[in-house]
């Protein structure tokens, strides 16, 4: 059934592939992509074995945190890769234990699990100074592989099955979108420390017992402990870390064997408040009633709480940085980001109703209405939270001097706005499917997602250039206000602009649109 | 088009209420679609069979606005769809099937966010979504979200979508697929009574039974063609709809001598 399984999973790759340009583009860049990563991580892991011991300790460090951003990350990717979804083998009769099995020498078969499998190998050669190593470093690698991918297996399962609900998916959008943001703060308190820069008085034992003794880093620390004659500490590390391969496992499939019985999810009819506010608000134009609906689409629609928590917990690492290095630059860049990030979260808007948009189309509702009704709501939704953390970062004296960084962050804000106004009126871009994971990759890897990227990069600077130069040569004179002032109209010119044209444009081509539109949820 | 005194929809006089004229849709080369001509008279409860596949749903969405025809021209209450869209949408309600409702809004917001796409007085869209929710069973879900909606709950929440603005002409899809026995009579009652007023409706369904029960005229359409377009009583001719539509469109024969291996499993 193994084989089976794994050849299932290949023909259904194959099959995507040929299926579509766009997928075999993606799949091919992502490829090259994961080569080149290990092309250069593997030889310099390789290479620790010329190194003395207290260098090759890094491996343990290295490996825990590896295998800990595995986990997250398989959490932030989940859905991405539902190719084999369990519920599909519910009608088969098969159980539960070998199925578990087989999906899991499936997952050996993507490219990310082929890299993690090449870089541990590649930890196996830094630990070649004796078979006692080499042996625990091979044992190192098998029990840390299967720990990653069992761990990502068994934490998306049970998250799963929390975010049946609802009110469950908007619970776990809020805490991962806040692991996702794990890293950075890591990267918070690394920043504190320094860059290693001389490997000669180098030493990373002290690191990788404290990572040996943290449940990622328990397989790991064999060859370490091998290699420094630590045969207690070897020997319990190994004992925990077989134990919690198993105990992973017994999760996991624990989980399938629910799934196989009870494939279908339920949700209860949750009922959610009157809404009274944002009719009075916005009032009750096309363009009101638009943006109204956005407006609670950014938060009761898990998938858009979750780019909204992201979008917005961001920036505040940025501060944050800025107050722990002292560098106020930080603060202004990220408040300006800030502004870029809420601006462009409307590229995607249209992709994010999917189908459902029909409606707007039966109706036949002007499409400059749809276009201002969405920047409407993004102003809303984020206007006071970039105006939130630009009053905080002023008030702390981290952005400064003030007026100009206001005038690069407001136009920068409006600008992405009117970038995301048009272009999304042209490529809709991809999201999640509804109800499904809200952590599936917002942007497919495709051809269009590439363009959309590259405009999302380029375009912001491209847009801001014309105001950020005399916004800089101006400083702290009374022109700087003058600067303030055009640089706010350019960008509601920039704005009006993109809702006129994009909202043409989106008028006469909204049968073709809505044909995207039923491909563009993942 | 002659419409005297600009009487749209005065009853069953004037023009077609939808007029379909060699409509030909391809998709990547492959034609699908291949110039279809219908004509549905004003007060009339016209039915759209065919076959999975036969291409109703891209003719339906072709005659309302929602996919661009390769060719061919559709008209609604003498208005061309492809040339004046809005006005088109504006005196037609539809009901697609297997499309995606706004799912984060409560059956209340959905109607409520129609009428104002619409430009419906706030007024008048909260009175008709009342009275539609009372009347399609709704009233207790009008607070839940579309997305946890039954599939029946969603053809009715559709269903009082389109008829909200109380278009002259309604075109529904599928409209009593997953619907159940209670509310599907309800349906019906609902479409009669709107098509006495002098609406008309295009419904497509693969229901035989059903069409032949509430529908005056039917048209049969199978691989992207229009096979017979009558009267019920016409086309039947005595016997039954089931049995005429196994004709027209060539059942095949039976299963014959064949899969005699089933059931034949041993038993645990």
């Amino acid at each position: 059934m193994t084989l089976l399984v794994v050849r299932l999973r290949l023909a259904m790759w194959r099959s995507a592939m040929t299926r579509s340009a766009l997928h075999l583009t993606s799949s091919v860049l992502g490829g090259l992509g994961a080569l080149a990563v290990v092309a250069v991580l593997g030889p310099a892991i390789a290479l620790l074995v010329l190194q003395p011991e207290r260098v090759v300790a890094l491996t343990v460090p290295l490996f825990a945190s590896l295998t800990l951003f595995w986990t997250v990350l398989a959490l932030a990717a989940a859905g991405v890769d539902n190719v084999l979804d369990p519920t599909r083998f519910a009608v088969l009769p098969v159980r539960a234990w070998p199925l578990s099995r087989s999906l899991l020498a499936a997952s050996f078969t993507g490219i990310p699990a082929v890299m993690l499998v090449v870089l541990a190998l590649a930890q196996t050669v830094a630990w070649t100074r004796g078979p006692g190593t080499v042996l625990a470093a091979l044992l190192a690698a098998v029990l840390g592989c299967l720990t990653a991918v069992l761990g990502s297996r068994a934490a998306t399962s049970v998250l799963a099955a929390v975010m049946g609900g609802r009110t469950g998916r908007l619970l776990g959008a809020v805490v991962v979108s806040l692991v996702t943001v794990l890293p950075l703060g890591l990267n918070l308190v690394v920043s504190r420390g320094g860059l290693v820069t001389d490997l000669a008085s180098f030493d990373a034992r002290g690191a990788a017992v404290a990572a040996s003794w943290t449940p990622v880093g328990w397989a790991w620390a064999l060859p370490f402990d091998v290699a420094t004659g630590r045969w207690g500490p070897a020997a319990a590390h190994l004992v925990l870390a077989v134990l919690l391969v198993a105990g992973l496992w017994w999760v996991w499939a624990t989980r399938l064997a629910r799934v196989l019985t009870s494939p279908l999810t339920t949700s209860g009819g949750q009922r959610i408040g009157r809404g009274r506010l944002l009719p009075v608000l916005l009032g009750r134009s096309p363009v009101g009633t638009v943006a109204a609906r956005r407006v609670r689409a950014w938060y009761r629609d898990s998938r858009l709480v979750s780019i909204a928590l992201r979008t917005a917990v961001l920036p505040v690492f940025f501060v944050l940085q800025a107050v722990v290095t002292d560098l106020g630059v930080f603060a202004g860049i990220g408040v300006v980001s800030l502004g870029v990030f809420a601006g462009l979260t409307l590229m995607n808007d249209l992709a994010f109703d999917g189908e459902a948009w029909w409606l707007h189309v039966s109706t036949g509702l002007r499409g400059r209405d749809d276009r201002l009704g969405r920047v409407v709501a993004s102003v809303v939704v984020f206007g006071p939270v970039v105006a939130l953390t630009f009053g905080v970062s002023a008030v702390l004296g981290l952005v400064d001097p003030v007026v100009p960084w206001l005038t690069v962050t407001v136009t920068a804000f409006l600008a992405s706005l009117a970038l995301a106004t048009l272009v999304g009126a042209v490529l809709p871009g991809t999201a999640p499917r509804v109800g499904g994971n809200p952590f599936a990759a917002s942007s497919g890897g495709a051809a269009q997602g590439c363009a959309l990227a590259l405009l999302s990069f380029v375009g912001p600077a491209v847009l801001v250039l014309p105001v950020l130069v005399p916004a800089v040569l101006t400083r702290g004179t009374a022109g700087e206000w003058v600067v303030l002032v055009v640089g706010v109209l350019y960008g509601l010119v920039l704005l009006a602009g993109a809702v006129v044209l994009g909202g043409r444009w989106l008028e006469h081509r909204a049968p073709e649109m809505l044909g995207r539109l039923a491909h563009a949820q993942l | 088009m002659t419409d005297p005194g600009g009487a749209v929809g005065s009853g069953g006089t004037g023009g077609p209420a939808l007029e379909l004229d060699g409509l030909v849709k391809e998709f990547r080369g492959r034609r699908v679609v291949h110039g279809l001509s219908l004509t549905v008279p004003r007060g009339s409860l016209f039915g759209l069979v065919g076959p999975n596949g036969a291409g109703k749903t891209t003719t339906l969405s072709m005659a309302t606005g929602l996919l661009r025809p390769t060719a061919g021209v559709a008209r609604v209450l003498g208005l061309d769809v492809w040339a004046d869209p809005a006005a088109a949408k504006a005196v037609m309600g539809v009901a697609p099937d297997g499309m995606r409702l706004f799912e984060q809004l409560s059956g209340r917001e959905l109607l409520h966010y129609v009428g104002g796409l619409r430009r419906m007085p706030h007024e008048v869209t909260a009175a008709r979504a009342e009275e539609l929710l009372g009347v399609l069973d709704l009233r207790t879900d009008a607070r839940t979200v579309v997305a946890d909606y039954s599939a029946g709950m969603v053809k009715k929440i559709g269903l009082a979508a389109a008829l909200i603005h109380a278009p002259r002409l309604l075109v529904l899809d599928e409209p009593f697929e997953a619907v159940d026995p209670v509310s599907s009579e309800t349906v019906r009652t609902i479409l009669r009574r709107y098509v006495a007023t002098g609406g008309t409706v295009v419904m497509s369904s693969h229901v035989m039974e059903l069409v032949e029960g509430l529908c005056d005229r039917v048209a049969v359409v199978a691989d992207g063609r229009v096979l017979a377009d009558d009267t019920v009583a016409a086309l039947t001719a005595g016997g039954s709809l089931h049995r005429r539509f196994l004709e027209l469109v060539g059942a095949r024969e039976g299963v014959g001598d064949g899969l005699g291996w089933l059931g034949t499993a041993p038993e645990p």
